[in-house]
């Protein structure tokens, strides 16, 4: 059986609504996904950075063991097991119980699943940070908390970009496996085109050229966020000391 | 003169390691201490202690007549009146000259922009730093670095400031602007405790001096007495190093 490109074409042109809207699907759950992802490893990277203070008194020490716990169980669950039956087993599992559509659980679980991913990206990003920045804040007098969202966060995100980024692209990818739990992306759509003309070829072909566009935008889009991240916007400074 | 900061019977350990024992002496109100002895003798330690960024085993520091370690004292207010100067600078990487100067004083001391701003250009001006305010912090050379820091600290009105050998990492060009601007906090009656090996400095610039020696004070007194008159061997030997440089 060869590729019949006319057909292709064809097809393309006339299910294009359809493609289009698994396209934005796709795209919607990539986007979703990565940044509620980045808040989740945001807060999870806090929560593992915590270092046991010794002026904490037994409470504040029994909930950060606690904290520690809790992130690594979570890291290891959902980075230990396919996202494609994490969507399965969360979906049937809380349907009874909230009622949510396939869409919303392909969120939800897209969202958790990458925040296991970035807790490990932000944390090595927080360890890349030398100790001295937490040590001049502490000793202007600033919190745990205000160290972390003004001092360490923006340079633990600077510093981990590419990776973050990268989710991103992950994301455009890995949201397809999310058709198991029939959430209308590109590639549930996909399928749908080619159960109902029969071509399986031709229209896979479409997907894999659209998913290679969706990715090449957007590292091309990273690129330049990146490059313009590390550019230097000062005014420059003649060595005069 | 009043009494600033006092410490006592101070134990540090890290593990089996004992850094620090039974330290005792005090700082007043506007006095310059200065902190020398060799590398490993627990000066630098010592200064991080009294900022809590170590916390001390055993003993008593007490500020303004509170035991900063027993009494419910809040840390980031007291730690917010202490300020310290660090050897690598630390200033913030993600913030421009005039943000690490405006940060402390927003978010600790709660001030409006406005006044912050004020503030900051004030103590960059002091220091010679007010052309860089819009500058990367991470352009600046290492003398620039220390000036931006100090200024740093100074827009917290902190009433005792902890300089953990400032000039350390300096090149030799670039000590003096350094050491000039804390000559000029001095000579404006600031309460400071200087590690430092600038021996000249010490000297100069101290009302008193304090040699360490495998984590105990090993002598103190006026620049006079201790380095005209050493009484102690190891003062001596210490000091014989630096005069034969």
């Amino acid at each position: 059986m060869s590729i019949d490109f006319n057909f292709a074409w064809q097809t393309f042109t006339t299910s294009w609504p359809m493609f289009w809207y698994g396209i934005k699907v796709t795209l919607a759950l990539a986007f979703v996904g990565t940044l509620v992802g980045l808040v989740i490893g945001l807060i999870i990277g806090a929560i593992r950075g915590l270092s046991v203070d010794p002026l904490d008194g037994k409470g504040v020490r029994v909930l950060k063991g606690l904290g520690h716990l809790i992130t690594r169980l979570y890291i290891w669950i959902f980075r230990g097991t396919p996202m494609m039956v994490q969507a399965v087993f969360l979906y049937y599992l809380l349907r009874p119980v909230i009622g949510w559509t396939s869409l919303t659980a392909g969120m939800v679980i897209i969202s958790i699943n990458t925040g296991a991913y970035m807790a490990e990206i932000i944390r090595s990003g927080i360890q890349s940070i030398d100790v001295g920045q937490t040590e001049a804040a502490k000793s202007l007098g600033m919190t745990n908390t205000q160290t972390m969202m003004s001092i360490i966060f923006p340079q633990a995100i600077r510093n981990s970009f590419p990776s973050i980024g990268n989710q991103l692209i992950v994301n455009i990818k890995d949201s397809s496996m999310l058709n198991a739990i029939a959430v209308t992306e590109l590639f549930f759509q996909t399928t749908s085109i080619a159960g109902s003309t029969m071509r399986y070829l031709e229209v896979y072909m479409i997907a894999c050229i659209i998913y290679l566009i969706l990715t090449t935008i957007a590292s091309i889009i990273l690129n330049a966020i990146e490059k313009h991240m590390s550019d230097d916007h000062q005014v420059s400074i003649k060595a005069n000391v | 003169m009043e009494t600033l900061l006092q410490v006592q019977h101070l134990q540090k350990s890290f593990g089996d390691l004992r850094v620090l024992n039974d330290i005792d002496f005090e700082i007043h109100k506007g006095e310059v201490a200065t902190l020398i002895g060799s590398s490993g003798s627990g000066k630098s330690t010592l200064l991080r202690c009294i900022n809590l960024l170590e916390i001390p085993n055993g003993g008593q520091i007490i500020f303004k007549g509170k035991n900063i370690l027993t009494d419910s004292i809040q840390v980031t207010s007291y730690r917010a009146k202490v300020g310290m100067v660090f050897q690598s600078f630390n200033l913030f990487n993600n913030l421009n000259v005039l943000e690490n100067c405006m940060i402390g004083q927003i978010k600790v001391l709660k001030k409006s922009k406005e006044e912050a701003k004020a503030k900051a250009m004030k103590h960059l001006t002091e220091v010679g730093m007010q052309d860089f305010a819009k500058a990367n912090s991470r352009r600046l050379s290492g003398g620039q670095k220390q000036r931006v820091a100090i200024a740093r600290t100074l827009c917290m009105d902190p009433e005792l400031i902890l300089f953990d050998e400032p000039t350390s990492a300096l090149d030799p060009e670039m000590v003096g602007d350094v050491l000039d601007v804390m000559k000029k906090l001095a000579a404006n009656g600031m309460t400071m405790a200087v590690v430092t090996h600038e021996m000249q400095f010490a000297k100069e610039v101290s009302d008193r001096v304090i040699f360490m020696d495998q984590g105990v004070i090993a002598e103190q007194g006026t620049p006079e007495d201790l380095f005209d008159h050493p009484q102690h061997e190891r003062t001596k030997q210490f000091l014989s190093r630096y005069a034969n440089r």
